[in-house]
């Protein structure tokens, strides 16, 4: 929780009603993005995002495992975000859970799409090495190291950069894959191959505070939000999901407003995304 | 008897020779297929609500869409738990859960903690908590049977519940989903439908304040198609509302 005085809450609202905000931003600029990949070696893919003061690790593993009957031709993705309590006392013990459960089902719902996987960012098919035997199962992991705000836009990107930087093991099937039984695999630690990313969307944030909403709103911002309203876009301009937080009504012209707003938000976010991406590999490798 | 093999077969035992396979519900590029229950696209289930289902709450609400059946009991406003910090507005306590029948696979019948926390956010919005500080409302909604749309139908079922206990509201809370299967928007789906969807989108709102308190998309939309999606939900959810205001009248009228 923020306390703020009555004094800084009308400091905050004003410069966001006149485009500037406390810390020199106009109300649709970012913080300055900070992406590290490769962090953890355990994981097939992991990346380290920063904003600001925000802080988050995402990891990818994958795993060997059985694609459900209702879709065998198709592996599985899930996602699941831990707040840790060095992030923010209040994380401690069950505190966080509830947090962590909202983050998670956003981020679900604005990256894996459809139940039929349309619009989902990771092609579910390329994850499968037989069909209704075998196939990946990708964990993808968050962690908040340090909250101040716009979380979910901030997992999203550090989602993203673990993907790009995900590889995985190439397997060579030995049994026949006519036959019932489960056919032998075998997991090849030399050759690695990439996942397909350039489908991921972003997420936007729109935050709304008094009659003018802004995007990547820091944690005291945050706290004089009327609503918020997360919309994740694809580079081909399409809408792969969204949800509202904060318990005011919106009107739906508003919300059409934001849609508008996000697409063109997200252009931007997903070039210079890219580009922090692309210079982490980089200097990854070298 | 068991060993007597080839005598009589076995009547009850599934012989593999019958193993339907379910064609699929329409074709890739079928703009013409009809839905399962002989609905139109933008055509909703006949909706039906009951309230004051339960006696020991102080409201309550039953209602049936189809095959999807929910009932809802709301408690309070009543003293928050002694571990809760004193606040000036009232708190609202939700919690949505499945019977172990209620799936085609039969469930363990546990808390849906994304519905919970979906429920809530709903609501929230719609209810005037300055009106009862220091005290909690608990929203209890347990789902019958789950024939698609279920969250939806929880929904405004429990604005209705809300209503049904006197809880001060802005305006009742209606909800409806559209999914997109192929080419076509399908309102309100039953579970087959929400099975294969490529995107759902599903809309609560107050309908005479024209205000959206929730709004979840999934799936991959253009914006032409959210816009065209987003009116054919708060039209329904409009005529919804009618039908729910109707039912509260019911209800008074006739205890007068």
């Amino acid at each position: 929780m923020v306390g703020l005085s009555l004094g800084e809450k009308h400091f905050i609202q004003g410069g966001i009603a006149q485009d500037l905000r406390c810390d020199g931003r106009k109300r649709l600029t970012y913080r300055p993005i900070y992406v590290e990949t490769g962090i953890i070696p355990q994981a097939n893919g992991s990346a380290r995002v920063r904003m600001g003061a925000t802080d988050v690790i995402a990891s990818v593993k994958a795993e060997l495992g059985r694609p459900s009957s209702l879709h065998p031709d198709k592996g599985k993705v899930s996602i699941h975000i831990d707040c840790s309590p060095t992030a923010e006392p209040s994380f401690e013990g069950r505190g966080g859970e509830e947090l962590s459960s909202e983050l998670s089902v956003a981020l679900q719902l604005c990256l894996l799409g459809g139940k039929s996987g349309a619009g989902s960012g990771i092609d579910l098919r390329s994850l499968v090495v037989v069909e209704g035997k075998v196939c990946w199962d990708l964990y993808i992991d968050g962690l908040v190291v340090s909250s101040d705000g716009n979380l979910l836009d901030c997992l999203g990107a550090a989602i993203k950069a673990a993907l790009s930087n995900t590889g995985i093991p190439r397997v060579q099937v030995t049994a026949d894959p006519s036959s019932d039984e489960q056919p032998e695999v075998d997991i090849s630690d030399e050759e690695f191959l990439q996942l397909d990313t350039s489908g991921i969307p972003v997420i936007v944030t729109l935050t709304k505070v008094g009659r003018h909403y802004i995007v990547d709103a820091t944690g005291e911002e945050e706290s004089q939000m009327s609503s918020a309203v997360s919309i994740s876009v694809n580079r081909q301009g399409h809408i792969c999901g969204i949800t509202k937080r904060g318990g005011a009504g919106l009107d739906p012209s508003i919300i059409l407003d934001m849609i508008s707003v996000a697409k063109h938000v997200s252009e931007q976010l997903i070039n210079k995304l890219d580009s922090e991406i692309a210079a982490a590999e980089a200097e990854e490798e070298s | 008897m068991a060993g007597k093999a080839g005598t009589t077969p076995t009547t009850y035992s599934p012989s593999p020779t019958t193993k339907k396979t379910k064609a699929p519900l329409f074709k890739d590029d079928d703009v013409d297929w009809v839905r399962p229950d002989g609905r139109g696209f933008p055509q909703c289930r006949p909706a039906f609500f009951r309230s004051g289902a339960v006696n020991a709450a102080s409201g309550s609400a039953y209602a049936e869409f189809g095959n999807t059946k929910v009932i809802v009991s709301v408690f309070g406003p009543r003293e928050s738990k002694k571990a809760m910090m004193y606040s000036d507005v009232g708190r609202l306590n939700c919690n949505v859960s499945y019977t172990t029948f209620a799936t085609p696979t039969r469930g363990q019948g546990s808390d849906h903690k994304e519905f919970t926390a979906m429920l809530h956010k709903a609501l929230e919005g719609a209810i005037m908590m300055e009106t009862f500080p220091k005290t909690t409302v608990d929203v209890f909604a347990l789902v019958l049977e789950s024939g698609g749309s279920d969250l939806p139908v929880v929904i405004s079922c429990a604005s209705l519940a809300l209503a049904d206990a006197g809880i001060m509201m802005y305006d009742l809370v209606a909800a409806v989903s559209v999914s997109c299967l192929g080419k076509n928007l399908v309102i309100d789906p039953i579970l087959e439908e929400e099975n294969c969807q490529d995107g759902s989108l599903m809309i609560t709102c107050m309908p005479s304040r024209y205000e959206i308190t929730q709004l979840t998309v999934t799936g991959d939309w253009s914006t032409p198609k959210i816009n065209e999606g987003m009116q054919l939900c708060l039209d329904a959810c409009a005529k919804l509302a009618k039908i729910m205001r109707s039912c509260l009248k019911a209800a008074t009228d006739s205890q007068e």
